[in-house]
């Protein structure tokens, strides 16, 4: 019994322990962004002076470099267009897959799988002359259509998940004259809560995280149109890290909060959707 | 291979059957194959026949203006240098009429696209026109176009649902591919930009380059070699290391006697949930040569034991700043990034045991590590060992962790990788990526892209095929 008691303590020890080290660079980003020093503190782990003005530098003083405020918003912009688009190319491709049986939808599905094969980043360099020939370089459209464009590729998980509403619903409803369209809206739509949610919140995360497309496609040097990835990553650049340091810190633990708490949520739902099945709906 | 034989097998009948609409069709079916809506002329389907003929309209005419101007300039990729003319008439420098090689190109592709795209329009109207004939023969109703419209939201659906997203993968995926598939074998680069200079068609002349041939004096073959070799590394070391520490944090989250799970499972996941534009900016300051980490080791006198015996030159440890340090570093700060988030693939799939054979086995006396040795590592390995390899194959491409790390950061010493613009830690991913928004070498750059395409491509299959035969049908299908 004791042997028991020494076990799970122990096993709380070594969780905490690989918990603090998992967490050692978060709470240096949330201590740093505390701190009154503008640069990179070198000497200890803590500031030696607190203060907020990081933060309002970050939100009030806008200047060539930092311009938060306006980084926010375009990012929210393109995220909840690109949401958008993306949760209905998703879910549309989903359900001809998963749903409707027709000629060639094999053949579709193994072609998507090859396609996926290919680094994005080869793709994304021609679509950058694609976008540039049209004038759509350095604007907002451009990285919306290159988020969105190919998202009916991720079609997957949904996928999986319309595979598990009951075929004898759908044809139930067919049977009381129900047309595919409604089918879909209908029945199969209301019963997938969870996928959806999951592919939204997936779908809208997908500015915030990315870094690559955006530098490639806004990579004029106007700070005032760039979005929140290609921001903090220029302000650590080596001539400016040394006055904005503190301030990407800040900007780190604004964005950070509520990516994080979508994240989390988002979490719940892919597990509620891939282990719950659409029966107890 | 039943995939494959099923894929063929409609292709096949799609081109039958398009060969016995033509051979029994009648005049209209026959007319169809020059006049798309001669055939719903011929049935009384008179809006049908105009949308078509519409369409066919809009196609020629594409073809005959843009099509057919820029295809024929696709074997030669332009002639006429963009030169500045003095125009009597303005009194102004003008530009001459010039030709842009990567117009020629992309409109090329774009028209291909078209015509592959009008090919199977053509057979699909003629067999459906076709198919219309028989009705009528039959007896049977011929659909008015309401009724037509009405099968889009029924039997048709799919169509209406796979249109546009299928058009954005074609438009954003597709034709750019194929775009830079063909650059692999051109002269594209800094030295050859549309619109004031033309580049050309060079062959396998890349290739030869990245493989160490043509005696060039930019040696690609030496830092081609080592990248790739470094990617295989990675990718190897990445995917098991997070493959194994994710399924153990998994088992000691969720342990029966471990307490709070939820509030473990949560912190661990925050790593994750932290944008990695964010996280690993920041450790990357962290652990700088100047940084935090660097301070703490030299006032706990690790630096300076290290430096005693010789592991290090300077004062500082360089952490992603010299090679071998920068590799291992590397893999450890994506055990960081990529533990907790296979902790949550392993959460999903360790739920999911089947409890009767746990039971089973502690009836028969099985202690604790033998449940988890002949139970739990078979059912686990069973079911995510496929996502062992695409794992790889995602870790080979795995562009934010090398880049955000070390672009800017870590400077290569080795002159002849510095001559190809490629580092020690780079991927070839990240290398790709360097030479073309750096240094405009879209040829190499290309060649780069099929090259980790091949890769992939094989991996993949290879190991799919490996292990969907190994475990698939297994013990616990």
């Amino acid at each position: 019994m004791k042997r028991k008691y020494v076990n799970i303590v122990i096993k709380q020890v070594v969780l905490a322990v690989l918990a603090l080290i998992w967490l050692v660079p978060i709470i240096w980003l949330v201590v740093t962004s505390f701190s009154a020093y503008n640069g990179r503190n070198t000497s200890t782990f803590f500031p030696s002076e607190w203060s907020l003005t990081q933060y309002e530098k970050l939100l009030t003083g806008a200047d060539t470099v930092a311009n938060f405020p306006a980084w926010f918003m375009n990012t929210l912009i393109i995220a909840i267009a690109t949401c958008v688009i993306s949760t209905l190319f998703v879910l549309m491709v989903a359900y001809a897959f998963a749903c409707m049986d027709f000629r060639g939808s094999k053949g579709l599905q193994n072609l998507s799988v090859i396609v996926n094969l290919f680094p994005g980043v080869l793709s994304m360099i021609a679509v950058y002359f694609v976008l540039k020939s049209v004038g759509l370089t350095n604007s907002h459209l451009g990285l919306i259509l290159v988020y969105s464009g190919s998202s009916g590729l991720g079609y997957l998980i949904a996928k999986g998940f319309f595979g598990t509403v009951p075929k004898a619903l759908q044809e139930a409803a067919k049977l009381d004259g129900a047309s595919e369209a409604r089918c879909f809206i209908q029945v199969v739509l209301p019963m997938s809560r969870p996928i959806i949610v999951y592919t939204i919140i997936s779908s809208f995360l997908v500015p915030w995280m990315d870094f690559v497309y955006a530098k490639m496609i806004l990579n004029a040097g106007v700070s005032s149109q760039w979005t929140v990835a290609i921001g903090l990553y220029n302000m650590l650049d080596k001539s400016l890290i040394n006055t904005y340091f503190g301030q990407f810190c800040a900007g780190g633990v604004l964005i950070s909060i509520p990516i994080s708490i979508l994240y989390i949520i988002m979490q719940k739902f892919y597990v509620e959707g891939v282990t719950g099945g659409a029966v107890k709906g | 291979m039943n995939k494959l034989k099923s894929g063929f097998g409609a292709v096949g009948r799609f081109f039958a059957d398009f060969g016995h609409a033509i051979a029994d069709g009648d005049i209209f079916v026959k007319l169809s194959l020059v006049w798309f809506g001669a055939g719903y002329l011929g049935r009384k389907q008179y809006i049908k026949a105009i949308i078509m003929t519409a369409l066919e309209a809009l196609i020629i005419a594409y073809t005959v203006l843009v099509g057919i101007p820029y295809i024929s300039d696709f074997g030669t990729l332009g002639t006429v240098q963009q030169e500045s003319v003095f125009n009597m008439v303005t009194m102004q420098n003008e530009f001459n009429d010039y030709d842009n090689s990567f117009m020629i190109l992309l409109f090329s592709v774009i028209t291909l696209v078209v015509w592959a795209f009008t090919i199977y329009i053509w057979m699909y109207n003629v067999k459906n026109v076709y198919r219309l004939q028989k009705d009528q023969e039959h007896g049977k109703h011929v659909n008015n176009f309401l009724e037509d419209l009405n099968d889009y939201i029924n039997q048709k659906f799919y169509i209406v649902l796979l249109a546009l997203p299928i058009a954005g993968v074609v438009i954003f995926t597709v034709v750019p591919l194929i775009i830079m598939i063909f650059v692999a074998f051109t002269n594209y680069d800094q030295n050859h930009m549309p619109p004031s200079a033309l580049f050309d068609w060079v062959g396998l002349d890349n290739f030869i380059n990245l493989f160490g041939g043509g005696g060039m004096t930019v040696s690609f073959g030496y830092a081609f070699v080592r990248v790739l070799g470094w990617t295989l590394v990675w990718s190897f070391f990445a995917t098991l290391t997070t493959y194994f520490g994710g399924i153990l944090m998994a088992l000691l989250v969720n342990g029966k006697t471990t307490m709070w799970k939820p509030m473990w499972r949560v912190l661990f996941m925050i790593t994750i949930a932290v944008p990695q534009f964010v996280s690993l900016l920041l450790v990357r300051n962290f652990f700088a040569d100047n940084g935090i980490m660097n301070t703490i080791l030299q006032n706990i006198g690790l630096t300076g034991f290290l430096q005693d015996i010789g592991l290090i030159s300077n004062n500082y440890i360089p952490f992603l700043t010299a090679p071998g340090w920068a590799h291992v570093m590397i893999i450890i700060i994506n055990i960081w990034i990529g533990v907790p988030y296979q902790m949550l693939i392993a959460n999903g799939v360790l739920m999911n045991i089947p409890s009767e054979q746990l039971e089973s086995a502690s009836i028969d006396g099985a202690n604790s590590w033998q449940t988890f040795w002949n139970i739990t590592m078979p059912y686990v390995f069973s079911v995510t060992g496929p996502a062992l390899v695409t794992d790889f194959v995602k870790n080979i491409n795995n562009f934010n962790v090398i880049y955000l790390l070390t672009s800017n950061f870590y400077t290569t010493t080795d002159q002849a990788m510095a001559n190809s613009q490629a580092k020690e830690t780079d991927l070839l991913v990240t290398w790709l990526f360097t030479l073309t928004q750096d240094y405009y070498n879209y040829k190499m750059a290309a060649t780069i892209g099929i090259v980790i395409f091949v890769i992939c491509a094989v991996f993949t299959l290879v190991a799919f095929n490996r292990v969907v035969a190994r475990t698939g049908e297994g013990d616990f299908a």
